[in-house]
Order: structure tokens, then sequence, then C-alpha cells
């Protein structure tokens, strides 16, 4: 059974995947139940095995795929973390998915890419090696290109040409990072950290460069966070699910993964990477939030606080406390959480008022009160109010920099906490004080489209108030910094 | 799974409250009439004070550990908060319009009491930042309340000041858990002497606090505040919510740093320079207003200097100020001539008090705040009742010029009757805690010298004010510094517009900057360029690491 478990974790997306694509597009409701089917499926699976992997199991599956390359999938806590975020997200995204296409054009090719898509994320958190690491990281970039295309008119091609001109190069480097590695270290596997001794330290900083702009692409790191933005022509569960766990949530994982399970944190700082990693991270934590405050368009502004949120993780990987990889940790979680939200609304203020631009928002808090309300929760979560779940993210995050011996750390949360204030609060404002604009035809009456965000919003409210107990997200994050990196 | 809590649930309950009946309003039907319940929401806290406040409760998996109690300062504020509250909600209830803002305004209302209560209760920082928090952010709407210009214009202010001051307090409290390894206040506040940032963290600490208290120059937000907020808003800002600055900078300013001579010094400032400008207005809730600020100079002195009877000064001046801001109210509803002269009587008893008349509420308050200071502090308290009677004495002369309402208005009495008990418990409260409280034997009060210098300042001030009726005073618009500035209504940085449309060009420099963001960000996207010369660089170090190795 422990071996064919990881295995079965990937089955649940890679069947509906294999099967959608031959559906014909009306077959709408087999299509529906397929991919309804395998997410819950997935997600008891999931719930099944976090009681396990508590107690402290592994799972593994080994496939030699040739002499020296190994494709290992293994279930620990930080697979598990991740798994279960985008399994939760994926259930609600395809039932957000469902609602918002209907019956439109080129849905089997949609949701095939759909499960596809996640079921790259699944391997890419399952893989206990790096070379299958690449193979899923490769995957994730080939099966999101169709989804970011999906609509097929001009901007949303231009999109997803702009995309893979950001991902290629970046896998390119993420290849020859790994290949030079290996080719002096032999396979790396995730459990055993490699023996680093034979590379000198100026190799070692160029590899791990290397490695952070091949997975800093997809995090979003500046300057490689351009595609991001111009990624917004994807519909919107494309985009909600893009931005909350798929795909700019792999590079930050990977961010981890490499720091923690390919250098290790003691081999970090004795390189002196940690630091630059950190500014990086702050950079663009700041860059990502001026710019978010001088777009127009709702889905811009949340792209662009997309890029500087995520790298919350990066900082917490970066500056390599316990307390900090705590708090970057468990923002995987939040931010997924809080922005998958704010992108459903987005999404149902697109859909069922037209509105796209922030002036659109005036007064829709009356009109559209359940879609306001959740928005406005992920809002203030971004922002870090407390007992939100962004706050939880923050305070572990300060700790952590400071315990790190980087208070200047401080000054960037600072910073970011007031831009995100000045980037979401009139938004706010806007949705409950403002009087609506004219007679815009709006309506809630799409219960598949408002209550996946009524469910992550009320989470958002939930990871933040019940976050000291162990079942919590911070609960999680701690059990694998303390079972795993803790000293 | 480990216990839910343990303790006693009902400090948890006294804060749940008010929230359960914040929610009340979500029902469309009951919005309108939700206002008739904001007397009952402080009610189980009240209770709660006056029992001693016994009982704490650490709830382990709620937020990052639920931790609630107090101590002797903590519940005697608590009571003060809770009895603040009520007696405002009994007006709002009754004044106030049930119109559709009135289920939002009660929902926040809820939601700030909450939060108010709150900071007296929390024996956690996280607890502590939470209720401060929503203390400090849910308030913005009892200022914007009435959406006339200057409300708005005090609420952009107020928002933003009251985030910085978050942010500044998070930042704070994180250098003393980190240094602490721990969330309790105590253990908190003890770890700042060895902090590595202990200093500036404290320093942090104090900005967040300060802007809270109304510290001079923090304050800025207070005195717009006041006067656009509605009288019960007004009422329970300047009696119960800027006590939560104190409150945190007696909690958490640890006594052996040199920041709490800043706050003495600052506190001074304000004591002395805010009283003074007030004479300057004409609208007797911005007098009150910087009447405000002149007495939490005067408690932040007090705190700053480590004194035993902050608390106890505290809980005079939040009672007081409370019944004067309901005084203009009242004034602002009185019809007939018998109604003004009562108001006007409560009003004058009161503000003798908060002058410190001998045998007032606030001499008592005086006399327990100056015990353990040093002569020259104590002299300079003793001189503030100059000022204060001054400043109060023009704000009376202001409250008469109200004009008086046409016809009568209905529960006038009642309310009144309310009020008159608040104003009451100012001049009596104090004599009544004395012994449980203060360390000085009942006599102390009416010893000569004691007596004596509660009344001198009082007869100066009120011959200075004799003197100052005669000339005419200048008239400035509130909000002091900013209008020096030359803008009061500045725009805080989040309200850059986008587009074309409204572009503010006195906020050129900040628009060339994010300008620079604009542009570098287009250069960025060339990534085809930017993506090869990456390659290029990274083949080049590879290159170079070959040959060096």
């Amino acid at each position: 059974m422990t071996t064919t478990l990881p295995v079965l974790l990937l089955l649940p997306s890679l069947v509906p995947a294999a099967v959608t694509f031959f559906l014909p597009q009306d077959s709408h409701a087999l299509r529906n139940i397929l991919q309804l089917g395998g997410a819950v499926l997935k997600l008891g699976l999931i719930v099944w095995m976090l009681v396990a992997v508590a107690t402290g199991a592994t799972y593994e599956a080994e496939f030699p795929l040739a002499p020296g390359l190994v494709i290992l999938l293994r279930i620990d806590a930080l697979a598990l973390l991740f798994i279960s975020l985008s399994a939760t997200l994926w259930l609600l995204t395809t039932i957000y998915a469902i609602a918002y296409f209907g019956t439109k054009a080129e849905l089997s090719r949609f949701f095939g890419f759909f499960s596809l898509c996640v079921a790259a994320t699944t391997g890419l958190a399952l893989s206990g090696s790096l070379i299958s690491f690449f193979i899923f990281f490769e995957l994730l970039t080939l099966s999101t290109w169709p989804l970011v295309a999906h609509k097929q008119d001009k901007p949303s091609l231009a999109a997803a040409r702009v995309y893979f001109t950001y991902a290629l190069p970046g896998s390119a480097a993420l290849l020859w990072a790994i290949i030079w590695l290996e080719s002096a270290t032999g396979p790396v596997l995730f459990t055993e950290p490699p023996d680093l001794s034979g590379l000198d330290p100026a190799a070692l900083r160029a590899i791990f460069a290397l490695f952070i702009i091949g997975v800093g692409v997809k995090a979003g790191l500046v300057p490689l966070h351009g595609w991001l933005p111009a990624a917004m022509a994807a519909p919107a569960p494309v985009s909600a699910l893009l931005h909350a766990v798929a795909v700019v949530k792999a590079g930050a994982f990977g961010v981890v993964r490499i720091v923690y399970d390919v250098f290790g944190a003691e081999n970090m700082t004795a390189l002196g990477v940690g630091v630059p990693l950190a500014i990086v991270a702050s950079v663009t934590i700041v860059w990502g939030s001026v710019r978010a405050l001088q777009q127009d368009e709702i889905k811009k502004r949340l792209a662009f606080s997309t890029v500087s949120q995520v790298s919350y993780i990066v900082l917490g990987a970066a500056l390599a406390s316990p307390l900090a990889m705590i708090g970057g940790l468990v923002h995987l979680v939040h931010q997924g959480l809080m922005k998958i939200t704010l992108f459903f609304c987005a999404g149902i203020y697109d859909e069922r008022a037209g509105i796209k631009r922030i002036n659109g928002l005036n007064g829709m808090g009356k009109r559209m009160p359940w879609t306001s309300a959740c928005f406005s929760l992920g809002a203030m979560g971004m922002i870090g109010l407390p007992p939100l779940a962004g706050f939880v993210s923050k305070f572990y995050l300060g700790l952590g920099a400071i315990e790190a011996g980087a208070p200047w750390v401080l000054a960037v949360l600072l910073a970011s906490t007031l831009l995100n204030a000045a980037y979401f609060l009139p938004l706010l404002y806007r949705l409950w004080f403002l009087p609506c604009a004219a007679n815009t035809k709006c309506d809630e009456r799409a219960p598949g489209l408002v209550l996946p965000a009524v469910v992550t919003a009320t989470a958002t409210m939930g990871v933040g108030l019940l976050a000291a107990s162990p079942i919590s997200p911070l609960g999680w994050a701690t059990l694998i910094v303390t079972q795993g990196y803790g000293p | 799974m480990s216990t839910i809590y343990s303790g006693s649930l009902a400090p948890f309950a006294v804060l749940l409250w008010p929230l359960l009946i914040g929610l009340v309003p979500i029902v469309p039907r009951w919005r309108a009439n939700a206002l008739r319940l904001l007397p009952f929401a402080p009610l189980p806290a009240l209770g709660f004070a006056m029992a001693g406040a016994p009982g704490s409760v650490v709830i382990p998996d709620l937020m990052l550990g639920v931790q609630l109690g107090s101590g002797p300062d903590t519940s005697l504020l608590l009571g003060m908060t809770a009895l603040v509250w009520t007696v405002a909600g009994f007006y709002a209830a009754l004044f106030m319009a049930r119109g559709s803002a009135a289920g939002v305004f009660a929902s926040f209302w809820c939601l700030t009491l909450a939060g108010n209560l709150g900071v007296f209760l929390a024996a956690d920082i996280i607890t502590f930042y939470i209720a401060f928090a929503a203390v400090s952010l849910a308030a913005w709407l009892m200022v914007v309340h009435d959406r006339t210009k200057d409300a708005l214009a005090a609420g952009r202010v107020y928002i933003a000041l009251a985030v910085l001051g978050e942010a500044a307090l998070l930042s704070g409290l994180m250098i003393g858990a980190a240094a602490a390894e721990d969330l309790q206040i105590s253990t908190v506040r003890a770890a700042f002497a060895d902090a590595p940032l202990g200093s500036l963290g404290v320093g942090l600490l104090i900005a967040g606090f300060g802007i809270k208290a109304g510290m001079v120059p923090l304050h800025l937000w207070l005195p717009l505040a006041h006067p656009a907020a509605p009288v019960a808003g007004s009422a329970v800002l300047s009696g119960a919510i800027v006590k939560a600055g104190l409150i945190g900078m007696v909690l958490l300013v640890p006594e052996e740093t040199g920041w709490r001579s800043v706050l003495i010094v600052l506190g001074l400032l304000g004591a002395f320079g805010a009283a003074i400008w007030g004479l300057s207005q004409r609208n007797p809730k911005a007098v009150l207003a910087y009447s405000t600020v002149s007495q939490m100079g005067l408690l932040l002195v007090l705190a700053g200097a480590g004194s035993q009877g902050v608390a106890y000064a505290a809980l005079h001046h939040g009672i007081a100020k409370a019944a004067l801001f309901l005084c203009v109210g009242m004034m602002m509803l009185a019809a007939s001539p018998a109604q003004r002269r009562a108001v006007l009587g409560l009003a004058g008893l009161v503000a003798l008090s908060v002058a410190g008349l001998p045998l007032t509420g606030g001499a008592l308050a005086k006399l327990a705040g100056k015990q353990g200071l040093s002569e020259m502090l104590a002299l300079a308290v003793t001189l503030s009742s100059v000022t204060t009677t001054l400043v109060l004495g023009w704000f009376l002369i202001r409250l008469a010029q109200i004009p008086a309402k046409p016809q009568q208005i209905s529960h006038w009495g009642g309310a009144f009757v309310a009020i008159v008990g608040l104003g009451v418990l100012a001049l009596v409260l104090p004599w009544v805690l004395w012994s449980g409280i203060v360390d000085l034997p009942r006599d102390y009060v009416w010893r000569p010298p004691n007596m004596l210098e509660g009344l001198w300042p009082v007869l100066v001030g009120l011959g200075a004010l004799a003197v100052i009726r005669r000339v005419k005073l200048p008239e400035y618009p509130p909000g002091d510094v900013l209008h020096l500035i030359g803008n009061h209504k500045l725009r805080p940085v989040f309200q850059l517009p986008v587009g074309k449309q409204g572009v503010q060009y006195r906020k050129r420099a900040t628009l060339r900057l994010l300008l620079m963001f604009k542009i570098a960000e287009r250069w960025l996207l060339h990534w085809p360029v930017a993506g090869s010369t990456l390659m290029g660089v990274a083949l080049a170090v590879t290159a170079m690491v070959w040959i060096a190795s």
C-alpha cells in the first residue's frame, strides 16, 4: 500500500484528464461528474493520509526511468501541505468553473488541460527527487498554456505567448542548474541532502542563482514577473487557480524545496546567498504592491498583489529561521485561500455585473452583498488585519526575521502592510460606502460561483481564528518545520 | 485534543456579547431598530467590572492562544469604558436617525466597543493587538457617519493615521515578542530592556499608541474627527477610545527606558499647547477635542513618570469628558431656557471637576496622579489646571452660543437624567474608589495645602478667562498642524487617482516616483531581451567558474 499510494493520488486527476479530452463537447453531465468525482475522491484520499503523516509516516513510490534518472514520488508533511491546499481549491474551482462556463465552447479541451494542470501540481508536490520535480514542472508549464489561451482571442493568445517566452528560459535555467549540480553529486533526492563539498562555493552560488531564476519565473520574482499580469487575459477560474495554487505556488514551493532540501538552510547561509534572496523577495514585495496601487483593472491589481504576496513565501524560506519558515509555509496556504477568494469574486463581478474596473465597484456592497462580503474578507486578510489569515503569516514572518537577525525585513513588512491597505481599502470604501453608479444589471443568483467564494472566505477567517489549533495550516507548518528542518 | 478553555468564561462572554449584538443588523428587518440595542451591549462588561473583574481565561486554540484577564488598572478603565459606552449608547438609541445607515452604524459601534473593552481585558499581545485594531479601524465609521465633506476629510486623515499606527504597533510588538519568545503582555514588556532593537521597538509602540492617545504631534486626527462625528461617537471617542492608547503605554512601555522622558515632554507640550490652541476654535466640540488632547497629554505625563494614579485619573477624565460631549448634544436639542440652563449648569460643574476644583472628583484624580511625581512635574500638573480652566471656560461660552431648538423634542428629559448621572459619577466615583486604590489617607484631600493647590489655578484661570473674553480671539479651522501646513484636507497617498481624471499635481513628487516604477516595469517587460541577456550572463558565469576550478 505504501508504494501505491502516491500514484493513487495522481490518478484522480490524470484519469479524468485522459477521459475528458475525448468526450464530445455536449456531454456536460458526464464531464462534470468526472471532474467533480475526481476532485472529491482526491480530497478524501488526502484527508485519510493527513492523519497518518501527522504521526510521522511517509509513503514512497520509485520508478527508474533510466540509469541515474529516478522518478520518486514521496508523501511527506511538506508535500501534503501543498497537496491538501491544491486539492481543496481544485474542488472549489471545478465547481466554480462549471458554473462559470455553463455550456460554452471547447469545454472538453479546457477541463482536460485543467485536470492535467492539477495532476502536474500534485506531481510537483509529491516529487522526491530533482528530476521528477523538473518533469512535473514542465508538465505544468505545458498544461497551463492552453488554459491561458483558452478564449483564443487576440489578447489571450498574446498573453499565452508572453507566458511561454518567460517560462521557457526559466525551464532552461532550471534544467541547467540540475545538470550542473547532479553532474557533481549524482542524482539528488530530497530525503538525503546531497554532498555539496565537491563543488566550490562560486559554482554553488551560480547553481543556486540558476535554480532561483528557474523557479523564480513561476513565483513571479521581480524582474521575472512580467508574464503574470499579462496572463490576466485568461478566464476567471484559470486566473484563480493560477494565482492561488498552480503556477505561482509551484514556483514558491520550488524555492522552498531548493532552499531546504537541496541546499539546506545552513549551506545557504554559509554560501551567503540567503540575504540576496531575501532582498530579491523584499524588492518583489514592495514592487508588486506599488504597481498594484497603479492598476485600474481589478484583475490586474490582484495580479500585482499576487506578485507581492507570493514573495512572502520566498522571504520566509530565504530568512531560514524556523519561525520565518513557518510564516512562509503557512502563507503558502493562506495566500492561496485569500487570493482565490478575491479572484472568484472578481470573476463574479465580471460575469454577473460586467464590472472590470475598480470604479465599477461603487455601491456593489448593497447589490451583491455575498460577493462583496467575501471580497472584503479576502482584501482585509491581504492587508493583514487580525484575526484573518494574512495576519498570522505576517506575524510569524516578522518574528522570524528578527530571529534570523534581519530586522530590516520588518520595514518591508511595514511598507507592504501600508501599501496593501492603500490599494485594498479604497476598493472596500467603493463597495460599501459609495452610491451605486447607474442601473447596472447585476445579480448573484449563481450559487456555483458564489458558494466557492463563500467557502474560501470563511476559510480565510477560520484559519486565522483557529490558527493555534493543531489542525490549522499554522499547526501543520509548525509540524513540518519541527519534524523536518528544526534543530 | 486539549481542553478548549481553562479558567472562567466570563471575560470572554463580556467581549462576545457586543459582537453578537453587532450581528443583529445583518437581518434587514431588524436593521432600523438596531440602535435600540446599543445601551445593552456594554452592560455585561459593566457588571463584570463592578464585580471587580473576577477571573481570567485561556483559550489555547483561538487565534494564537487567547488569554484574557485584568489587573487593577485595567479593570478600573474597563468599568469606565463600559459606563461611558452605556450612556452614549442610550443617547444614540434615543436621538440618532433610524435610516438605513443606522444598521451599519450599530454594527461598527458594537465592533468598536468590543475592541475598546478588549484592550483592557487582553493578557497576551495578539489579543491586545486584535482589540486595538478593532477599536482603531472600526471607529472610522463613527467619524464619517454623517458623510459631510468635513467628515469624509476627517475620515481620510483618521484612517491614514490609524493604519500607520497599526503598522507601527505591530512592528513594535514583533520586536518585543521575538525577544520574549512569549506572547504574554508582561513578559513582552520586560523583554524590551534587553532586546536587540528594544529601543526601536518601544519607539514604535509609543508612536502607535500615541496616535490613538492624541499625543502631540500625532494628535492630528483628533480635532478633526471629534467635531465631525455624531455626538454619541464623539463621547466614546474622547472618553473611552483614546484611553486604549493610554493603557497601551501603561501596559507595554517599560519603566527603565529613555522613551519615558519623551512621553513626559510630549505630554507636557500637549497639556499646555493644545489647551491654548483650543481657544482658537469656535465649534464647542472642537474646543472639547483640544481639551481632550490637553488632558491626554497630562495623563501621558503621569504614565511617563510612572505614577500609580494614572488609571484613576483616566477614569475621571473619561467619564467627565464623555459627559461634556453629551452636554453639547443636549444643548443642540434643548428648546426651553430652563433646559439650556440645566445643561450649562451640568457642563459647568463637570468642567470645574476636570479643572480640579477642590473636593471634586477631578481634584482627587490630580492628587492621586501627582503622588510620586517629582516636584517640577507636580507643579506642572498643578499649573495645567490654569489652562484647563481657560479652555473649558471658553468651551462653556461657546456652548451657550448654540442656538435653541424651535420645538421640544421627546425623551430629552430622560436622556438628560442619564447624562446628569454620568456627570455626578465623574464627581463622586473618585471619592468612592479612593480608599481602595489610592495609597493615601482619606483626609489627605481635606488638608489645606492640598485644597489650596487645587483652588488657586482655577481662580487664576477664571481671571484669565475674564480678560480673554474682552479680546477677539483668532479663529482657525481645527487641525492645527495640518492647517499650518496649508492644506488640512491632505489626500493620503492611497487616494492617488488612477488614470488621468483628477490628477493632483500637488502630489507631483509622488506621482513622479510612481511613474518611475511604471517606466521601469515597461523596461523589464522586454523579457525576450532580458531573458537572453540573463542566459548570457549565466553562461559567462558558468564558464568563468569552470575555468577557475
